[in-house]
């Protein structure tokens, strides 16, 4: 039996309020005073969202060993802020489908990546992943599976479920990474019927496929599902990521794909050589847009 | 399974690399400096520096309006310390108002723009606009100089409209 909806539920962190409260301000704040709006919002959430603060001021401890605390302080309001533009930038494009300017790093991997018949999107909890996936979705004409972690609040869940699907124009298709034995199994089929599918690898959550691997010099869990999903239907991952450079400007960021052959060795020893390579391929992106990664749970073990 | 793509990495540096300003002003410039150029919002410049600006006037009225009844010393350095945030609170409900004059007219068949953007830039405009000529009649230098400069910014803006309107470019 669940446990019935308490009123004060939708004013929690990631309670739906604030994302309808994020569509208001879309369209009703001129683009001009959005940045003294996300200004105001992200002070009133860093000391709101103290769980997320926390867990970013853990990542930038192992990200940045020996970085001063008090100045950790301000890069995880830093982080908070371009986390809150983010969300607005993706808020915007579905709603008013304001343009983006993008440049790009890596184009013959992101040409790839469009040309191939079934591949996966390996990104991270990092920059614009939302806007990258319906960007990439309309511009290639081309439909995305995106798999997310749950949302903890359901009517949140729907509102983005929503939101993805309105601003891919219904080519982005949202999948949650649950403990549900389907899943594995839609994926694969999507893959072999020349899908694209996205998914987040750079945290497990509980209930999930998940192996150790070395981030920054630490032991994390990250999630082996996408190089399991890779060695079976054989597809090259792609990783790919969407960074804000600046006001609606974007960099995608693609880099060389990772795969996961049949080469006669033994299935683990080829998925830990491709998490091996996703892992300082993650590190090597992180380490430069360390305020665009919004891991808003703790990953790292607890110093 | 094969798939034909449009070349996405040359169209998208080509977008990258174009010039976009949500104000006319700015867009006459960069056309009479031989910029290509288009109506978008990409300019930090607009976004932060007018931003700014306009949020900059409503404090800078709050503040000579209600300063000389506040007692001096930390009362005043409090005052100015919560006055952003008071003028951010302030700016809130003045969407929320407009948001519910949009929601009547829409009823009444007089607006049909897909978001409230137009009208909550039109009634920002306007005030700020008053503001700046409430500014014009004080008695400190400097608080003309910024009336003067809204002036001048939006007198220079309305001209570059007419100017590109006259040449038919966006």
């Amino acid at each position: 039996m669940t446990e019935p909806r308490r009123w004060y539920h939708r004013f929690a962190v990631r309670g739906v309020l604030w994302r309808e409260y994020l569509d208001f301000g879309l369209t009703n704040v001129p683009f001009y005073l959005r940045p003294v709006m996300i200004f105001f919002w992200t002070i009133f959430f860093f000391f709101l969202a103290a769980p997320a603060r926390r867990a970013i001021l853990s990542n930038l401890r192992v990200i940045m060993p020996g970085s001063d605390p008090v100045l950790n302080l301000g890069r995880a309001w830093l982080t908070l802020y371009n986390f809150a533009w983010t969300i607005s930038d993706a808020a915007d494009h579905k709603l008013a489908k304001t343009q983006f300017a993008y440049e790009v790093e890596g184009a013959e991997f992101l040409e790839a990546l469009a040309a191939s018949s079934g591949a996966i999107l390996l990104t991270a909890h990092m920059g614009n992943y939302d806007l990258g996936a319906a960007v990439f979705a309309q511009r290639f004409q081309r439909e995305i599976r995106m798999v997310r972690a749950p949302e903890a609040d359901a009517e949140t869940a729907r509102h983005l479920d929503e939101s993805l699907e309105r601003a891919g124009a219904g080519a982005v298709k949202v999948a949650y990474n649950t403990d549900r034995m389907a899943l594995p199994l839609e994926l694969l089929n999507a893959i072999r019927a020349g899908e694209i599918v996205s998914i987040q690898g750079d945290r497990a959550i509980a209930h999930v496929s998940q192996r150790a691997a070395r981030l920054f010099g630490e032991e994390v869990m990250l999630p082996d599902g996408p190089f399991m999903l890779a060695f079976v239907a054989q597809a090259p991952i792609y990783p790919l990521f969407i960074v804000r450079t600046q006001f609606h400007r974007y960099k995608i960021i693609a880099r060389e794909p990772i795969h996961c052959r049949r080469d006669g060795r033994d299935r683990g020893s080829v998925i830990e050589d491709a998490m091996h390579a996703w892992s300082r391929t993650l590190e090597s992106v992180i380490a430069r847009h360390w305020s665009q990664w919004f891991s808003l749970v703790p990953i790292f073990p607890a110093r | 399974m094969v798939f034909v793509s449009p070349d996405f990495s040359r169209a998208m540096k080509e977008e990258g690399s174009d010039l976009g300003y949500a104000f006319a002003l700015p867009r006459l410039v960069a056309r009479l400096a031989g910029r290509r150029v288009r109506r978008a919002e990409f300019s930090r410049w607009e976004a932060y520096g007018f931003g700014i600006l306009v949020f900059g006037i409503s404090c800078v009225f709050a503040a000579r309006l209600i300063l000389p009844f506040v007692r001096p010393g930390i009362w005043q350095a409090l005052f100015l310390f919560f006055l952003p945030p008071a003028m951010w609170v302030a700016y809130l409900l003045l969407y929320f108002i407009n948001a519910r004059i949009v929601a009547v007219l829409r009823r009444l068949g007089f607006y049909s723009a897909p978001t409230n953007n137009p009208f909550q830039h039109f009634v920002i405009m306007s005030l700020t606009t008053m503001l700046a000529l409430l500014f014009l009649q004080d008695a400190s230098t400097w608080l003309k100089s910024l009336g003067a400069l809204w002036l001048a910014l939006l007198f220079c803006n309305l001209l570059a409209i007419v100017i590109l309107k006259l040449r038919h470019e966006p």
